[in-house]
């Protein structure tokens, strides 16, 4: 059987939040060592990567590795139930066809539980290339949605270039274009909320659809950095770390200049 | 604009012949026009026409012209017959227009769309056009309404000074011509519908599709069945009826025109840089013909 235990049952409604813009059904990878979670968007353009690792729970059993198929929609309104410092609680028998969620709050006062279909879902993993990337942008993730969210009024697509004078986003649309260019400010004494790390081999110049970034940001509320990691030719990375619990990580193949 | 029908008339020409021993020029004439399938969302809208000599008149009126919509299915086939006599032509002529349903379709779906009562004013001036220039003197011009009379009138005032022109509602049923003129448009206009012979589907269309009225429900099922997914409905239809435009839009599948995404650099798939384990999928670039194409992999095939 699975069963996994989390005091800070927020992460899991948080995760979800964050993938079920972009994913409407999933595979739940249960192992001894954790959760894992791969899936394209529908018209596979991204692709999400989740990581939730065993000892990031309070309690984590699992007898025998099997996915989980789950449909994100449903399970994030049963999440909707869970209160922001309830303890969750997932099971599922090893040859069951649900899952069941429990939210016990804090003090013990009150406890739900919720029972979810399982569903029989299709999926390959892809083989993700260890890639090492010319460009890695570190920042707040908070400001990248900020970013994310402000650009995406002039237009699309967004191109990021990684030059040595920073990060640059810029969009042009029918009513004009803008910029946006971020410095690395590692030398000086910025709150290390607000820091900008630039790692940069060579420059980098890509195109993005700015719709899916934006799906992305949703995952700000996980954690307070991101780290953007670009090459040439590449998808890009889109790395919210999730300090010891795991990580959402996700790529999107970039738009492609026909003339180039 | 293209009269032409889509399908054979099997009783012949699209307008009676001129007869060598009768003066037309001499003579005043009268002329009547009517349409015949307006509202349908299937077929053709047929014009006809009718002229007589005004002293005539009384002489249709006792062969029994009257509103084609009033005499039986046999009354007006018979009428019709009669219209292909030869001694009837000697006083009473006819002309036809049809406007195929896929001309209406072109026609009011166009960039420059136009109504179907702009395309009914050309039918109609057409004819008595084709008439006159036929060399018969036409002095008076009895046409049913389309739109507003007064409008109509004036136009056609302007266009044909020389005929006297009375546009009126149900003109049908006051004037033997104008019944002349809607036999020679309801008649043929329910043979092609009958006869439709359809190009479409390999001939797989049957033809019950009812009255073709947008409201009659064999009409309506006939529509649902001959509806094809990619090739959508046979030319028969009226496309720019909103019953056709609905059904397309839930029955068909959606068209993407590439013309209408905004330019700029195109968007990338994620399986073009992550493989399945095991795929063994050529790793090397695809030929630029491809990609400057816009074509994409939909399915693999294994």
């Amino acid at each position: 059987m699975f069963e996994a235990r989390l005091t800070k049952g927020e992460l899991i409604k948080k995760v979800i939040e964050a993938l079920k813009d972009l994913v409407t059904e999933a595979n739940f990878d249960i192992s001894a060592t954790g959760i894992q979670l791969q899936a394209m968007d529908s018209s596979h353009v991204s692709l999400c990567a989740l990581q939730m690792k065993a000892e990031g729970f309070d309690h984590f059993r699992c007898d025998r590795s099997m996915p989980l198929g789950i449909n994100l929609s449903s399970m994030s309104k049963v999440l909707k139930c869970c209160n922001k410092d309830d303890i969750v609680t997932l099971k599922a028998e090893d040859d069951g066809d649900s899952i069941n969620f429990m939210f016990e709050s804090k003090d013990q006062d009150k406890i739900s539980d919720f029972e979810l279909k399982l569903m029989d879902i299709d999926s390959e993993h892809f083989g993700i290339p260890d890639t090492d990337y010319k460009a890695t942008v570190t920042m707040s993730a908070s400001e990248f949605t900020r970013i994310c969210n402000d650009l995406s009024i002039l237009g699309e697509t967004v191109a990021i270039s990684v030059g040595k004078d920073g990060v640059r986003f810029s969009v042009s649309g029918e009513m004009g274009t803008g910029n946006m260019t971020v410095r690395d400010n590692t030398s000086s004494d910025t709150k290390e909320a607000d820091r900008v790390e630039i790692d940069m081999e060579e420059p980098v110049n890509l195109n993005f659809a700015l719709r899916y970034l934006k799906s992305f940001a949703k995952a700000a509320p996980l954690t307070d950095r991101v780290s953007l990691c670009l090459s040439r030719d590449v998808p890009l990375l889109v790395k919210y770390e999730i300090p010891e619990f795991g990580s959402l990580s996700y790529y999107l193949a970039p738009k492609i200049d026909d003339e180039s | 604009m293209e009269l032409v029908p889509s399908a054979p008339l099997s009783s012949g020409p699209l307008q009676s012949p001129l007869l060598d021993g009768v003066d037309y020029a001499a003579t005043e004439y009268m002329l009547g026009i009517d349409e015949a399938g307006r509202g349908p969302v299937l077929g053709p809208l047929v014009y006809g026409c009718a002229f007589c000599p005004v002293s005539q008149e009384p002489r249709l009126r006792k062969m029994g012209f009257m509103d084609s919509k009033v005499l039986t299915e046999e009354k007006r086939d018979a009428l019709w017959a009669a219209m292909q006599d030869r001694g009837t032509n000697g006083f009473l002529g006819w002309d036809i227009a049809v406007i195929s349903a896929e001309e209406i379709s072109k026609q009011m779906l166009s960039t420059n769309r136009r109504s179907l009562n702009a395309l009914s004013f050309d039918a109609a001036i057409g004819l008595i056009r084709a008439v006159l220039e036929r060399g018969v003197h036409v002095t008076q011009v009895f046409v049913d309404t389309v739109g507003d009379a007064a409008v109509y009138q004036e136009r056609l005032e302007r266009l044909f000074p020389q005929c006297a022109i009375t546009v009126a509602p149900k003109a049908d049923s006051k004037y033997p011509i104008v019944s002349a003129a809607s036999i020679c448009a309801k008649v043929p206009r329910d043979e092609l519908t009958r006869a439709w012979q359809f190009v479409e589907a390999g001939g797989s269309l049957d033809r019950a599709y009812g009255s073709g009225y947008p409201a009659d429900e064999e009409t309506k099922a006939w529509l649902a069945r001959s509806c094809d997914p990619v090739f959508g409905l046979p030319r028969f239809a009226r496309f720019s009826w909103s019953t056709t435009q609905q059904l397309l839009k839930e029955r068909a599948v959606a068209v993407a025109w590439p013309d209408d995404e905004e330019g700029g650099p195109s968007q990338s798939k994620m399986g073009a840089y992550f493989h399945k384990p095991g795929d063994k999928r050529a790793t090397t670039a695809r030929h630029r013909l491809f990609k400057r194409s816009k074509l994409h992999l939909v399915k693999e095939l294994r």
